[in-house]
């Protein structure tokens, strides 16, 4: 078989896109439960801070009897110790005859939709008959802060000062129609309907996919899901608007006659995660205003004669575009498995099997790089607004930082030189023990660890400069910075002669035999074929080490942390990135900093990457 | 110019590989010696040794009058070409060409004009300002050569310098290299494994096996007159079947008649001194085919190649395999038994051991 047949992939591409339909209402689904949820819990805390407001505490009980005399060995002492105060102070906890009647109006205030539960400790006090909670439940609500069972939401009901959870209340919301449509639908279901019959007409009929039809369709399905949580969304809020109004209209009748003259600092207290400042008179119905900059949705309440307030809240919608991270993969992915398809239909299997075993390969790389390249790179670019970069202009630590790191990347000609010399020399006598006991010299530190190497470097420059005058280097800022450079040219030229010895025995023997015969001398050899030969490797080594160097940090956070100060003499680009970040927790400043450092190293990558595809040419 | 000598020349690598052993050459002065042997028989080191590149263990290296053995390479002016053409990449032709001459400090003009004289001989005008990688494969081989040949040395090692290119250009460049040889009149020493190239290119031919020079001499020679088992095998194309027997008497005739029991051949020989185990040889041109039970014996036709001019039996002679090489097209067909006939004049006789007979 050298392809897909027909029929095979007129099924496929149906399928595929009836598979992506289902997705996308699936995503549509969990959406509208996500937001019935949030109201039901919303609600639901509204309707425990409401209890808490207008009911009010037990009569006092009895006087407990008094404590028994405690006798100590020794002395006396001189006064009794006071009784501990019980688990719960009657005066927070509620009446219970009021509680009882509070949650036999909520059942029946006009208007609400959704069914409503209040438990004084265990007991249902609205449907007396119902299961009560298990004393784990109530505990574990105290602990959670609520959670979701049988399509309910139970929330704790806490004591008058919010403290100890003397009950519960659960919320269980009327289902209410989702959409605009006839019968509650909304124009994801319509939409997905078409989206899977424009494939499948395509598809059957060979119908070119160059029309796009079912991208189309396919993108229309996005829209429309969209426009369904949406949807979704604003009724979340509006709804939780709504029932909040009616508590709040129930609340202002029920306060006792001194509070209820100055009613909106007890109303404030219902509204937890809203706003109630005073209002004019409105309409019912519930609108989205911009206040202060912010969008609101907002409901006018008539608490009295005359009285209105407003109740403001944040709209559930704003926060609607990130299902689109769901909803437009799950939409496409029809199109992209229908051009997949279509791909496969006209590919032999052979080149199918490779391409999937290639992106196979690729899949982790790729994802890897999306969610830990892209993503935060595009996050910093987000983050470092424009005024960010004439501030750090200003400040002489920013210069500084990369006058540093510049004047530490001078060590890496040094270090080339002389990994240069050593590959040379090992290459020459490398079956012989000396060449083997010099790569071995020069390797040890490359591969020991960097924090290791310079801890013991800091003991090298404590114990006196390697006898070169007694001062300390690393703590003199004439030179603490040079201090670094000597420690990375010990590192690193390690790893660049094992570049370089790479590059030497990928020269052919034939080249070094030619040049002797010829009668070149040693040093002609070198200079004439040697080094030419390795002009690539010298250009990667070189590059390479200088954006190592300017990358360098280790060393730093480990041995001066930018110090000596004040001078911030060994403070290098990516130390001061650093510092901005986690000392000054200045993100804006950071992302601009790790840009600028960014096009530093781009500007030297480009050399770099221009060699190596000249390479790749010439291969 | 200048002869070549080589006396009890053995070289021992480091880990003890001995590659050559107690090697006798002489190589005269303006002669094109080829040394021909299967890979790993110690040819290339040979030419090391006399470029300088490996250093002798025991043994003297002599070119022209002059003792080089602990000489360096430069200081015995000798040009060598390798298997790769190790061309400089990045250098041109040209500079690639002059590199010899430049790094002896010989005068700009002159280098140009030794370097055009070389180009010019070797048909590399119109490629001097490439790079290696921009040329092909046979001029890259010229363009070597053209750096061998542009300082005007005394002696010139060829290591299998054609051996990477195809049969149509191979061809050619040996014709050219002939011609190269006879207008300069240089002292060559041209290595190969291919025993074609040997034949045609050689005045002589040292015949190399397991670091023993086994016989030197004309293609006529070493093709006629094997020095012994292997080079009769390594001659030719296909070789020399050398066949596992044993000679007896037979009792039949008065003159005590001799047959040689080799599979299931029974080749009547006159043969008076030897008894037992042998080996006896003979050119696939000198095996014929006959009819069942006519010849000296029957064999299993394993495989027919048919070449136009003449047609290669391979055939199975009761377990030892053998070689019959008949003009034009043969009418046989694999899996049948064939008749085996011999010219017995032809016969070359080893003892087990490899050394020819009598």
């Amino acid at each position: 078989m050298s392809a897909l047949a027909p029929r095979a992939w007129a099924a496929g591409a149906a399928g595929a896109a009836a598979i992506a339909a289902a997705l996308t209402l699936g995503v549509v689904r969990v959406a509208q439960r996500h937001y019935e949820r949030a109201f039901a819990f919303r609600i639901a805390h509204t309707t425990a801070a409401y209890i808490a407001t207008v009911t009010p505490p037990p009569p006092p009980p009895p006087p407990p009897p008094a404590p028994p005399r405690s006798r100590t060995r020794g002395r006396r002492v001189p006064a009794p110790l006071p009784a501990a105060p019980p688990p719960t102070s009657p005066a927070r906890s509620y009446d219970l005859p009021s509680l009882l009647t509070q949650a036999h109006a909520l059942e029946t205030l006009p208007g609400w939709s959704s069914n409503v539960e209040v438990y004084s400790g265990t007991a249902p006090l609205v449907a007396a008959t119902a299961a009560a909670l298990s004393p784990d439940e109530l505990s574990n609500l105290a602990a959670t802060g609520g959670h979701w069972r049988d399509g309910t939401a139970l929330v704790p009901l806490t004591d008058r000062d919010g403290q100890d959870v003397v009950g519960a209340v659960a919320v269980q919301p009327r289902s209410m129609p989702h959409g605009p449509l006839p019968g509650g639908f909304g124009f994801s279901f319509p939409a997905a309907v078409i989206a899977v019959a424009a494939a499948s007409v395509i598809a059957f009929r060979q119908h070119s996919l160059r029309r796009g039809g079912y991208v189309g369709a396919a993108l229309l399905l996005a829209v429309a899901s969209y426009v369904d949580v949406r949807a979704a969304a604003r009724q979340s809020t509006d709804r939780w608007l709504f029932d909040t109004r009616r508590l709040l209209q129930e609340a202002a009748k029920r306060l006792p006659p001194p509070r209820a003259r100055n009613p909106i600092p007890d109303l404030a207290g219902i509204v937890r995660d809203g706003d109630i400042v005073a209002g004019e008179p409105g309409e019912s119905a519930a609108r989205r205003v911009r206040v202060d900059g912010e969008r609101r949705a907002v409901v006018a309440v008539l608490i009295g004669p005359q009285r209105w307030i407003e109740l403001r809240s944040a709209p559930a919608e704003i926060e609607a575009p990130r299902w689109l991270i769901g909803l437009l993969p799950a939409a496409l992915l029809g199109p992209f498995a229908i051009i997949g398809l279509r791909w496969a239909e006209r590919t032999p299997v052979r080149r199918r099997r490779e391409t999937a075993i290639a992106w196979g390969f690729l899949a982790p790389a790729t994802v890897h790089l999306v969610l830990f390249t892209a993503g935060p790179a595009l996050y910093a670019l987000y983050l470092a607004t424009l005024a960010n970069f004439p501030a750090l202009a200003r400040d002489p630590l920013t210069w500084n930082a990369f006058l540093n790191s510049a004047t530490y990347a001078l060590y890496v000609p040094v270090s080339i030189g002389l990994a240069l010399a050593a590959a040379v020399a090992i290459h020459r006598y490398r079956a012989h023990w000396s060449g083997r006991l010099l790569r071995a010299a020069f390797l040890l530190p490359y591969v020991a660890s960097v924090v290791a190497v310079a801890l013991l470097w800091q003991a090298i420059y404590r114990a006196g400069s390697l006898g070169l005058g007694r001062a300390d280097w690393l703590s003199n800022p004439r030179t603490a910075l040079a201090a670094l450079m000597l420690m990375s040219l010990w590192v690193h030229a390690g790893g660049q002669m094992l570049v370089f010895l790479a590059g030497l025995q990928s020269i052919p023997q034939s080249c070094f035999d030619a040049a002797r015969v010829d009668g070149a001398s040693a040093w002609q050899t070198f200079r004439r074929v040697t080094l030419p030969m390795l002009r690539p490797v010298t250009w990667l080594v070189s590059l390479t080490g200088v954006l190592g160097a300017l990358q360098m940090f280790t060393l730093v956070a480990v041995l001066t942390q930018g110090g000596p100060f004040p001078l911030h003499a060994t403070d290098v680009a990516v130390h001061r990135i650093y510092r901005t970040a986690v000392g000054a927790q200045a993100w804006g400043m950071t992302s601009a900093l790790a840009l600028i450092l960014a096009v530093i190293l781009l500007l030297f990558r480009w050399p770099q990457l221009q060699v190596l595809r000249r390479e790749a040419r010439r291969a | 110019m200048a002869s070549v000598t080589l006396r009890r020349l053995s070289k021992v690598y480091d880990g003890g590989v001995q590659a050559l052993h107690h090697l006798d050459l002489e190589v005269r002065d303006g002669e094109l010696l080829v040394l021909l042997g299967p890979s790993g028989s110690g040819k290339t080191t040979i030419l090391r040794c006399i470029a300088g590149l490996e250093e002798v263990t025991t043994g003297e290296v002599v070119i022209g009058e002059r003792v080089v053995t602990n000489e360096p390479p430069a200081a015995r002016d000798v040009a060598m070409v390798f298997q790769s053409p190790a061309l400089y990449p990045h250098l041109t032709v040209r500079d690639n060409i002059a590199f010899p001459l430049e790094l002896r400090g010989v005068a700009r003009t002159q280098i140009t004009r030794r370097v055009l004289e070389a180009a010019t001989r070797l048909h590399l005008e119109r490629v001097l300002e490439r790079r290696p990688g921009q040329i092909s494969e046979g001029e890259r081989q010229r363009a070597a050569l053209g750096r061998a040949m542009v300082r005007g040395p005394q002696l010139f090692l060829l290591d299998e310098p054609l051996s990477r290119l195809d049969a149509q250009l191979r061809i050619e460049l040996r014709g050219e290299l002939l011609a190269l040889h006879r207008a300069l009149g240089a002292t060559m020493i041209y290595v190969t494994h291919d025993q074609t190239e040997a034949m045609t290119m050689g005045q002589r031919i040292a015949v190399l096996h397991e670091g023993r020079l086994r016989q030197t001499g004309t293609p006529e020679e070493v093709y006629q007159r094997p020095a012994d088992v292997h080079v009769a095998r390594f001659i030719g194309t296909p070789g020399m079947n050398v066949l596992q027997g044993k000679g007896r008497g037979t009792g039949e005739k008065a003159d005590g008649g001799r047959v040689i029991e080799a599979g299931s051949l029974a080749i009547p020989i006159e043969l008076t001194t030897y008894e037992g185990e042998l080996q006896v040889g003979i050119r696939p041109e000198y095996v014929g085919l006959c009819a069942v039970d006519k010849g000296v014996g029957n064999a299993d036709v394993l495989v027919v190649e048919p070449l136009g001019s003449e047609t290669l039996i391979h055939l199975n002679a009761g377990g030892q395999p053998l070689v019959a090489r008949v003009p034009g097209f043969a009418d046989v067909r694999v899996g049948t038994q064939v008749g085996v006939k011999v010219d017995r004049r032809r016969l070359y006789l080893f003892d087990s051991a490899g050394a020819p007979l009598g």
